[in-house]
């Protein structure tokens, strides 16, 4: 190196630097994003040529009908040109406040609800408050309050599920199990009634060489929807929404025996060989494909796949997964599908809404049933063929809706709940946590995150 | 050392083809899978040759990966930081390697350091200053952080560069006259070209590999190798396709390093490889 | 590419320059003419651009590292609390730990097969060298994004790795949840990746060493009786002593740098079974807003590589001292 008479001066002029910053606290007050007025009149405004650009993450049947809803749109209103970036799923949780934070943000973009995605943008000001928006175009009276509450949240982004309303859509999702009729008839079984029934089932079908549930993990989300659905038979129904919302803060926890039951059953089934085999390193979308082709007799995911399996289908049947008691009311997870928000950067906030609430229309939500976004109108009933796929989720949908059975998903819970339920449940199923580590390991998230909100 | 039995020639040559081969058997069998036909049901397999050849497939590589964007980008940053990077090294090398001025140790040892510290370490408060700059998302972030990155290596570069020139050559240089930016120009350049031309490829390979801060700093305005992941992130199953996508973002650095073989292996090698 | 140039070159210019400045004095060259302050406008663009945006945030990283900062409110005072996770949190525990075991497919095994080589390869003139540099060099030229996407396909189900072990009769070996997903064999399949990178530099670095060697030096062991094995000990690691220093700090601080790799083969998976430093300090800045943890996470690894720096070389220096 250097003398030491250099080395010294450069450590010197470092520390004097570093005393001199330390003064700083990083981060400044954010300003919050204002509402902007309620416009005078709805739809577009007539103010020359308009560009919206437009965040989605949508893909196949789904991702063309936004493209068709996208061009009628424009010909409805002829200033206004589209531009549609499509990103996929992942990308989009990770990449959005990045996104919004540069010179050429987005206008519209589809927000994620919970901790992790809207929540961190309410607290960093992105997003427009569409309170008033909500008013002038209606939007409040069109659906139920839970649909609403999940995405509000208080302006400064402490508060989970009250205060303004951020986000909008109209369109629900729920996860349940699909399943195989073909394969179903053939092993001599019917649609189970209670959860002993559905675990009979998968043994039988094992035992016939079939595979019971048609699962992949490579993109770890799917990992939550087994987990959450097999949780939601187990732990009551408000518990786990009080605790996905955060109401009662650190007074819950996750380390409860309801949670440890739900993972040892997890664990219990991919140790039978209920999922399919090498399900770790399996891609989602192939392991769609896969059930559609006819192997596995279920699959525990959600709406998403009609489209997949084509909502005529009428070799596949859904139903959610029954509870432990018969008579008791179906639970399921779902809710709120995935809602439209305008970034608080947008130049044309009205020109924003009005699009947000043309693709939150009766008429898109007719378009989109086919592919198994259902739609969560009030008094709206869709027209479905019975004995189909569809006609089965829509449903199952209503019955669970009905009963209010509707758990919110679970990654909303913690800015890094995802992060830790994707990772956790990954390997609780390949037996490298235990049922106590796992329910720990999150439980250790969950009190980080509740302690540490003011 | 000539002990060349022709068992031992035959043995080696055997061995650096067995090397040869494992080094480029990955990037061959990417490009036969590249060629197969895509969407569902397509499954490359490792060692045969696809039933037909499937050339489309990069066109809508192309397309599907906006690589026409994402091209643009990666060549605009290049050519605006590679000339910033080389001009702004030559003039500091040569100040290094021909002037003395006082705290030319340290500020030279300043720089020296630049070239330990990771990236990792200032990555965070970059973030947040590119930010306030209002640059987030744009080339010009991408284009002034990985100039301040490469003058580090590039003024130690010209500076040996510049030493090994005769003094001779600044002998003649000062009795005709010129005066020191004279002399870098007429007489010290022309001397070093070859370490220019080096300095010039190895940044341009740098810029055009640079993936991390493309990732963290731009979103739209992204480079092709940011450009790749993404698009290879979202197509996963197709593996035709993200095969092409990612052999379309290895041939402008491929025919530039064998256009410019010497320059790169001179620049990788010299400082290592010394008398 | 793990590893990457400027760090390569780093590595070099630190050793290099080091070497520079101290023969002999503190300054071996007297250059002519008297102080120039015309000095200072030469260096000042470069430095102005460099102190700007390295040693400024540097000074920053170190600011930040002591709040608790979630990128957007103002931050709370955390002290040290984010460098003693380095001892407590065991996500960061665990990736060093992998960075570790990372350093020995990065750097231990390309240099050691690669002086292997090198000494069994420079017994005699090899013709086409050229070509075969040129193809070696292949791996650590192209963007190495896209060398990570050609090795997801050799790690694929189908791929070249599986189907080959499956012809051979070897298709058990392969991992019911492939090899990037499973397990126990992702961190090591990263690795490979790294290896085949590095091998192809390695072998050329101490080939082009080797040749250097003068014959003389073999020749006067031979007389004394020693066989290949004493030659290679005797003469030729002596005699690749500079580059293997230079390779051996490069590849360490390389590997401690890895992030390129792990975004696109594993994203830090399955689990957190393929997470590094780089990859949490991503990770920490946008996706779990750990801002101050981030800070401290990238200072730490800055700390640790001038660690390993000034230790590889005290040892190198060690050793040539000892000869």
């Amino acid at each position: 190196m250097a003398s030491s008479s250099v080395r010294i001066k450069i450590a010197l002029a470092i520390l004097v630097a570093s005393v001199v910053a330390v003064g700083c606290t990083p981060g400044g007050s954010v300003s919050q994003a204002t509402a902007p007025p309620a416009p005078a009149v709805t739809g577009v405004p007539d103010t020359g040529p308009i560009t919206l650009t437009v965040w989605d993450q949508e893909s196949g049947q789904v991702s063309k009908v936004w493209d068709q809803l996208n061009a009628e749109f424009e010909q409805k209103y002829p200033n206004v040109t589209i531009k549609r970036v499509n990103r996929d799923f992942g990308e989009l949780k990770t990449l959005l406040a990045l996104a919004m934070s540069g010179p050429h943000g987005p206008d519209v973009v589809e927000a994620n609800q919970g901790w992790p995605d809207m929540g961190h943008l309410v607290k960093a000001g992105l997003l427009l408050p569409l309170d008033n928006y909500a008013q002038a175009y209606g939007w409040t009276s069109r659906v139920s309050p839970n649909v609403l509450r999940v995405s509000s949240w208080s302006p400064d982004g402490k508060e989970f599920g009250t205060g303004s309303l951020y986000g909008y859509t109209t369109m629900g999702e729920i996860v349940g199990v699909y399943y195989n009729k073909q394969i179903l008839s053939e092993l001599g079984l019917t649609v189970p009634t209670t959860f002993g029934e559905f675990e009979q089932d998968l043994e039988a079908a094992k035992q016939a060489g079939q595979i019971p549930i048609q699962f992949a993990n490579n993109d770890a989300f799917p990992g939550i929807h087994e987990f959450a659905t097999i949780q939601d038979q187990i732990a009551p129904t408000s518990y786990l929404t009080d605790l996905i919302f955060g109401t009662q803060r650190d007074q819950l926890s996750f380390d409860t025996p309801e949670n440890t039951q739900a993972a040892t059953t997890l664990q219990d089934w991919a140790n039978k060989g209920y999922f399919t085999p090498g399900f770790g390193g399996a891609g989602y979308d192939d392991s769609v494909s896969n059930f559609a082709n006819g192997e596995g007799l279920f699959m525990i995911t959600g709406n998403w796949i009609v489209a997949n399996l084509g909502a005529d289908n009428t070799n596949f049947g859904f139903f959610p997964l029954p509870p432990a008691d018969p008579g008791d009311p179906p639970v399921a997870t779902g809710g709120a599908g995935f809602p439209l928000a305008i970034a608080a950067g947008s130049e044309q906030p009205d020109a924003a809404a009005a699009y947000i609430d043309w693709m939150t229309s009766d008429h898109a939500s007719d378009l989109l049933l086919p592919t198994g976004e259902i739609p969560l109108h009030n008094g709206k009933t869709p027209t479905v063929q019975p004995g189909t796929v569809l006609a089965d989720v829509v449903d199952a949908a209503r019955t669970v809706s009905d009963a209010n059975g509707v758990v919110p998903y679970e990654d909303w819970a913690t800015p890094t709940f995802y992060d830790t339920l994707t990772s956790s449940i990954q390997e609780l199923m390949v037996n490298r946590l235990t049922p106590d580590q796992f329910v720990q390991n999150v439980e250790a998230d969950y009190k980080d995150f509740q302690t540490s909100r003011p | 050392m000539n002990t060349s039995s022709r068992t031992t020639v035959v043995v080696n040559y055997a061995l650096l083809t067995i090397c040869a081969l494992v080094a480029i058997y990955p990037l061959v069998g990417v490009f036969l899978a590249s060629l197969y036909p895509t969407g569902p049901g397509s499954q490359p397999s490792g060692f045969s040759l696809p039933p037909t050849f499937a050339w489309h497939n990069y066109v809508t590589a192309w397309e599907q990966g906006k690589f026409a964007s994402s091209f643009q980008t990666s060549f605009f940053v290049a050519a605006l930081m590679v000339p910033a990077s080389v001009v702004l090294s030559v003039v500091a090398g040569y100040a290094f390697a021909t002037m003395r001025f006082r705290g030319s140790q340290i500020i030279f040892w300043l720089f020296i350091l630049g070239l330990i510290i990771p990236t990792e370490a200032t990555i965070v408060p970059l973030y947040y200053d590119v930010k306030a700059m209002g640059l987030l998302d744009t080339s010009w972030a991408l284009i002034i952080l990985e100039t301040s990155g490469e003058v580090a290596f590039g003024i130690f570069w010209m500076r040996a560069a510049f030493i090994a020139a005769p003094k001779s050559l600044l002998e003649a240089a000062r009795i005709d006259g010129a005066n020191s930016w004279q002399t870098l120009w007429r007489v010290m350049v022309p001397f070093a070209r070859p370490a220019i031309l080096t300095l010039t490829v190895l940044c341009f390979a740098d810029s055009w590999n640079e993936f991390f801060l493309a990732l963290v700093f731009t979103i739209n305005k992204t480079t092709a190798p940011a450009g790749l992941a993404s698009f290879s992130g979202r197509y996963t199953q197709d593996i035709a396709l993200v095969s092409a996508g990612a052999v379309i973002v290895a041939i402008p650095i491929l025919i530039v390093f064998i256009f410019f073989q010497r320059e790169f292996l001179r620049g990788m090698l010299t400082g290592a490889v010394k008398g | 590419m793990e590893i990457r140039p400027e760090v390569v070159r780093g590595a070099v210019a630190s050793v290099d320059a080091r070497r520079r400045w101290t023969r002999g004095g503190r300054k071996q060259e007297r250059l002519p003419g008297e102080a120039r302050r015309i000095a200072y406008l030469y260096i000042a663009p470069a430095f102005i651009l460099y102190a700007a945006f390295n040693l400024v945030p540097l000074v920053q990283g170190v600011n930040i590292s002591f709040y608790n900062w979630d990128g957007i409110t103002p931050g709370t005072w955390a002290g040290l609390s984010n460098y003693t996770d380095f001892f407590t949190d065991p996500l960061i525990r665990q990736g060093y730990v992998h960075v570790l075991q990372l350093m020995l497919f990065y750097a231990f095994l390309p240099i050691v097969l690669g002086l292997f080589l090198a000494a069994l390869l420079s017994r005699i003139r090899i013709r086409g060298l050229t070509a075969f540099r040129l193809v070696l060099f292949l791996p650590l030229v192209i963007t190495d994004v896209a060398t990570a996407v050609a090795w997801t396909w050799v790690y694929d189900v189908n791929g070249p790795l599986s189907t080959f072990l499956r012809a051979v009769g070897l298709g058990s070996l392969v991992p019911a949840q492939g090899w990037l997903g499973s397990f126990n064999t992702a961190l090591p399949a990263v690795g490979v990746f790294g290896l085949w990178g590095a091998f192809g530099f390695c072998l050329i670095l101490f080939l082009a060493g080797v040749m250097k060697i003068p014959a003389s030096l073999y020749e006067a062991a031979r007389v004394d009786g020693a066989n290949a094995i004493h030659e290679f000990f005797a003469v030729t690691l002596p005699g690749l002593r500079y580059e293997l220093q230079v390779v051996l700090v490069l590849s360490l601080i390389d590997t401690l740098g890895t992030f390129d790799e792990i975004y696109v083969m594993t994203s830090g998976g399955p689990g957190t079974a393929t997470s590094v430093p780089a990859y949490l300090v991503w990770r920490r800045m946008f996706q779990t807003s750990q801002v101050g943890s981030a800070a401290a996470l990238g200072i730490t690894l800055m700390l640790i590589i001038f660690a390993v720096t000034y230790a590889a070389n005290k040892l190198m220096d060690r050793w040539g001292d000892d000869e």
